[in-house]
């Protein structure tokens, strides 16, 4: 909705940016918000459109487009339009638990499928998202809403990940008691240690599970379900169970030598990274640096960029980015038209920041690592690459060796890690997650359900939050024989 | 004759069929509707396929099927919907939707807006340079519908269209069928057509309905009295005795003045003068060159699209009434007219100029809703008006006299001003207008009205739509920096769109 005229009278402008040498001084988040005016003119330019791709999440060959939690995009931007961001809280937390998260570090599927964006910008719906949010808590909008009345039914959680905080908050608004399980020393999954401090502040995290907390819901830390809480022990406790451990199981590296000393997971030099950070502002040293290093980041996607930023910012010599893919076109091909999710080449802040540093882009394309090279004492000093050719196939004649005595691995993620499942006896699919039926989210086993990246693969906090509300509706359906979530 | 689908649609199209209808369409709710209110969208009308299925139905069980052709449409989307509808009973097939999705539409549904992003539906400059859209996109769509319905055909081993129609022993419902609430759906009254069998289940032009138009006036009198005039263009008279029952007098030979002549004839090259009651649709769509004089009083629908010619109607010479006090036409005169005269030396019904586009007329009193979407032209009514007067009206003027000063009361007021009488140029108009009627009807009241002018000047009302006079006012400005009419006109069109004025 919006004003009719406004995508005609207003260009996009998106929340500003810290300037990349300046913003790698610290852990800190960089996007200052547009005021309240400017976001009201970027609601305006929502277009009132008959059939709004943005909130559809439809699936257009193959690839997802539009929001996958139907979130009521053309409705709140109408009413951030009319200056009503009360009102358009209320229907945004009608669709969507945690719009500060998704606001901050959703890729923006809305924005992919946005009619405005057909000829010319689309709205810059993800900011308006996080405008109203935040304009709600800065304006003591988000107060605790316990349920009214409880049903005394009990729910554990395993996984306090963006799927298990949704299912979690979906199931303690119908009246259930939820207890979730965290084996981490924090609440929060993959938002506390998966994703790097300037792009979701830790403290966005903490207001998060300390308001779920003075709702009601129980958080229990430091606890490994299957580990230092038996299955068995889980199910006699509670009348369900929702298994949302993520898909924890990095993809490793073939290659020669694999031992070398200096090859990390990118999960673990994040993890470590977020910790010493709270803990202690980078102080005690408790982290994997890359201080002086020259580091190499195998693969290109979201959380190598995350390496790269972060490197960045403990003193690294040099970065650079393997990718197996060729570049992606820097607009959309012919046989990518809209409103398909659009494949085109993305440069974050990481890369942005390493172009600014180093004077290039750090990322290599059609390149992976064949072999690893130490010294005497196999600490890591090298790397042999190979170009790769069609049909991913190295070409010979293409080996190079590059510096490297850092080398992160950031090649997505093969699946959950199979102890839960196993303690639970929950079957799992070809892929290793957990198997439901189409749709569904009860397991083989009675009163287990899953949710998440866990369920359906690794995946985005968007799709993490979709299952974890689904889930939810599932298990109240289960408890109470009907459900209204 | 275009029906929306609904309950009892079959009883409507067995009665407009018997009436001489052709192509009965019987529209579905779920069409584009680019610009119609949401309201309208989610709660008027049902499925096409229940009111094609009733229509085919009664039209059978009437003997009336074959006069007419059934047409259907409303989200009719690939060859299997042809196929479908087809089988329920229709042989042409209304597209609009997919046509222009093929073309770029995005379904916007902002058609009323000037704002379609895609240039489809926009006359702003800007937005319609992305338009992208060919006719060959078109031509393939239709091409992959045709080919899918006789892939269809063939599968049910049928050659034609015309067998296909109303083989509903050729469909049935999807079972299991495709979810719980589905498996409710009841479709044996659409699906258990009594009348596959039926002997004259399709469109047959040999029994097409006869109108018997060698039986009108038109063609039994006019035109053969006019034969040599309509030749050569000269000037003629004709006199002649009317009936009610007589329809859409003069409109036959008016579309031959234009086939020959188009807009060229002066005024009153041809007169036809009447007396007696005129008939339904007495002088519709009449052009330049042809006038008609009636002296008597006239049926509803009076000079519909009045296309250029001159009408006059007065009452007998020798009755004795008070003509300014009588109804002397009925309801929805000039009707979507969009050029020409009509003067009216009595009242019109309710309706009175609705949709008029561009005539100038001239009558003594009116009904409700008088002048209601009128976009242009001219009315003067000398007399009082019904409640609702100059609903809509985004242009044209009208001049009231408001002998009782309460015209404010009846005047719908959300999109026109009500003023005074008072500048020069609108006062010589508003006589000019009166004289003629004068001087074409011989009305006594538009002569006690001239003859006291200076008297009843102050109680005539000017009605204007402020858009309307706001746009004028434009393309005067516009004018007197040099430009031609027509360049005048699109700049005040731009200089009213783009500016906050509103």
């Amino acid at each position: 909705m919006g004003k009719p005229t406004g995508f005609m009278e207003y260009a996009r402008e998106n929340d500003p940016a810290q300037a990349p040498l300046e913003r790698i001084k610290h852990y800190q988040e960089f996007h200052p918000r547009l005021p309240k005016e400017e976001r009201m003119k970027q609601a305006a330019r929502c277009m009132e459109c008959g059939v709004p791709f943005c909130q559809s999440g439809a699936v257009l060959n193959g690839m997802v487009s539009g929001c996958p939690l139907h979130n009521l995009v053309p409705e709140w931007n109408d009413l951030v339009y009319t200056g009503n961001f009360g009102h358009a809280l209320e229907r945004l937390l009608k669709t969507n638990n945690f719009p500060e998260f998704t606001g901050r570090v959703c890729p923006a599927l809305c924005e992919a499928a946005c009619t405005c964006g057909l000829h010319g910008e689309p709205v810059t719906v993800k900011a308006n998202e996080l405008g109203i949010i935040e304009e709600a808590w800065e304006h003591g909008l988000i107060t605790p809403r316990p349920p009214k009345a409880r049903t005394g039914k009990r729910v554990a959680v395993v996984g306090s990940g963006p799927s298990g905080l949704a299912a979690a908050a979906q199931l303690n608004s119908r009246g259930h008691l939820v207890t979730v399980f965290e084996k981490a020393d924090r609440v929060g999954g993959l938002l506390m240690y998966g994703i790097p401090n300037m792009k979701l502040e830790k403290e966005i995290v903490l207001r998060r599970t300390e308001l779920m907390e003075a709702e009601g819901i129980t958080f229990r830390t430091g606890v490994d379900v299957g580990v230092d809480i038996t299955a068995e022990e889980l199910l006699d406790t509670f009348d369900a169970v929702v298994l949302c451990c993520g898909a924890g199981q990095p993809r490793d590296l073939k290659v020669v030598n694999r031992d070398a000393k200096g090859v990390h997971f990118a999960v673990d030099f994040l993890t470590a990274t977020t910790k010493s950070l709270l803990n202690s502002g980078m102080k005690d040293g408790k982290f994997i640096s890359a201080k002086g290093k020259n580091v190499v980041i195998v693969g290109g996607g979201d959380t190598g960029n995350d390496c790269v930023g972060t490197c960045i910012r403990h003193g690294c010599a040099s970065v650079y980015q393997l990718e197996m893919m060729p570049k992606a076109p820097d607009r959309r091909a012919e046989n990518n038209p809209w409103p398909e999710w659009p494949k085109v080449c993305k440069t974050d802040y990481g890369q942005e920041e390493a172009i600014a540093k180093f004077g290039s882009d750090p990322r290599i394309y059609e390149t992976t690592v064949t072999e690893l090279i130490g010294d005497k004492d196999n600490n890591l000093t090298a790397i042999k690459t190979v170009k790769l050719g069609k049909d991913m196939k190295p070409v010979e004649g293409t080996e190079t060796v590059m510096k490297c005595d850092l080398l992160l691995i950031a090649a997505g993620f093969l699946g959950p890690r199979q102890y839960v499942p196993q303690a639970f006896g929950t079957r799992v699919n070809q892929r290793s997650n957990v198997e439901t039926d189409a749709g569904q989210y009860a397991t083989n086993v009675p009163k287990v359900f899953t949710a998440g990246d866990m369920h359906r693969g690794q995946s985005l906090v968007v799709w993490a939050i979709q299952e974890g509300r689904s889930a939810a509706r599932e298990v109240d359906a289960f408890l109470m024989g009907y459900t209204n979530l | 004759m275009k029906l929306v689908s609904e309950a009892g649609v079959g009883t409507i199209a067995a009665g407009v069929a018997k009436a001489g209808a052709q192509v009965v369409l019987i529209s579905g709710y779920d069409g584009g509707t680019g610009a119609a209110p949401r309201s309208s969208i989610h709660h008027a009308g049902l499925p096409w396929e229940l009111g094609l299925a009733e229509t085919h139905q009664t039209l059978i069980q009437n003997d009336l099927r074959s006069r007419v052709v059934i047409e259907t449409d409303g989200k009719l989307m690939s060859g299997r919907d042809v196929a479908i509808a087809c089988m329920l009973g229709a042989e042409e097939f209304g597209f609009a939707t997919a046509p222009l999705v093929t073309m770029g539409c995005v379904m916007m549904r902002v058609c009323n807006l000037d704002t379609c992003p895609v240039g489809v539906a926009t006359q702003n400059p800007e937005l319609r340079k992305r338009f992208r859209g060919k006719p060959e996109y078109v031509v393939n769509f239709m091409r992959f519908i045709a080919q899918e319905l006789r892939e269809y055909m063939s599968k049910l081993g049928v050659r034609t269209v015309d067998e296909l129609v109303g083989r509903t022993d050729l469909l049935e419902a999807r079972r299991p069928a495709v979810n719980s609430r589905a498996a409710t759906v009841d479709l044996s009254a659409i699906l258990d057509n009594p009348y596959v069998d039926a002997p004259k289940h399709h469109f047959d032009p040999a029994d097409v309905y006869d109108f018997r138009l060698e039986d009108t006036v038109d063609l039994k009198v006019l035109e053969k009295k006019l034969k040599s005039s309509l030749e050569s263009g000269k000037t003629a008279k004709v006199s002649l005795e009317v009936s009610s029952t007589d329809r859409t007098l003069g409109t036959i030979l008016g579309s031959d003045i234009t086939r020959r002549f188009g807009q060229s004839l002066p005024d009153d090259t041809f007169t036809i003068k009447c007396t007696g009651g005129g008939g339904q649709s007495f002088g519709a769509f009449i052009p330049k060159g042809l006038t008609l004089e009636l002296e008597g009083d006239s049926n509803d629908y009076f000079g519909k699209g009045l296309s250029g010619g001159r009408l006059i109607v007065y009452p007998p010479k020798k009755s004795t009434f008070s003509a300014k006090d009588n109804i002397i036409i009925g309801n929805v005169a000039l009707y979507g007219a969009t050029s020409g005269m009509a003067f009216i030396a009595g009242r019109a019904g309710e309706r009175f100029c609705v949709r008029n586009s561009g005539a100038v007329a001239v009558v003594e009193g009116v009904g409700d809703h008088g002048c209601e979407y009128m976009t242009g032209g001219k009315a003067v009514i000398l007399g009082p008006t019904g409640k609702n007067f100059a609903a809509g009206m985004s242009g044209g003027v009208a001049y009231v006299l408001d002998e009782h000063r309460d015209l404010y009361m009846r005047l719908n007021k959300a999109l026109v001003s009500m003023e005074l009488v008072t500048e020069k140029h609108d006062i010589e108009e508003l006589r000019k207008m009166i004289e003629a009627h004068v001087a074409a009807t011989g009305s006594d009241w538009g002569k006690e009205i001239l003859d006291h002018f200076e008297d009843y000047l102050p109680l005539f009302k000017k009605i204007m739509p402020h858009d309307y006079d706001r746009m004028l006012r434009s393309i005067g400005q516009m004018e007197e920096k040099g430009m031609s009419r027509e360049q005048a006109e699109i700049e005040a069109f731009y200089i009213n769109t783009k500016g906050g004025k509103r």
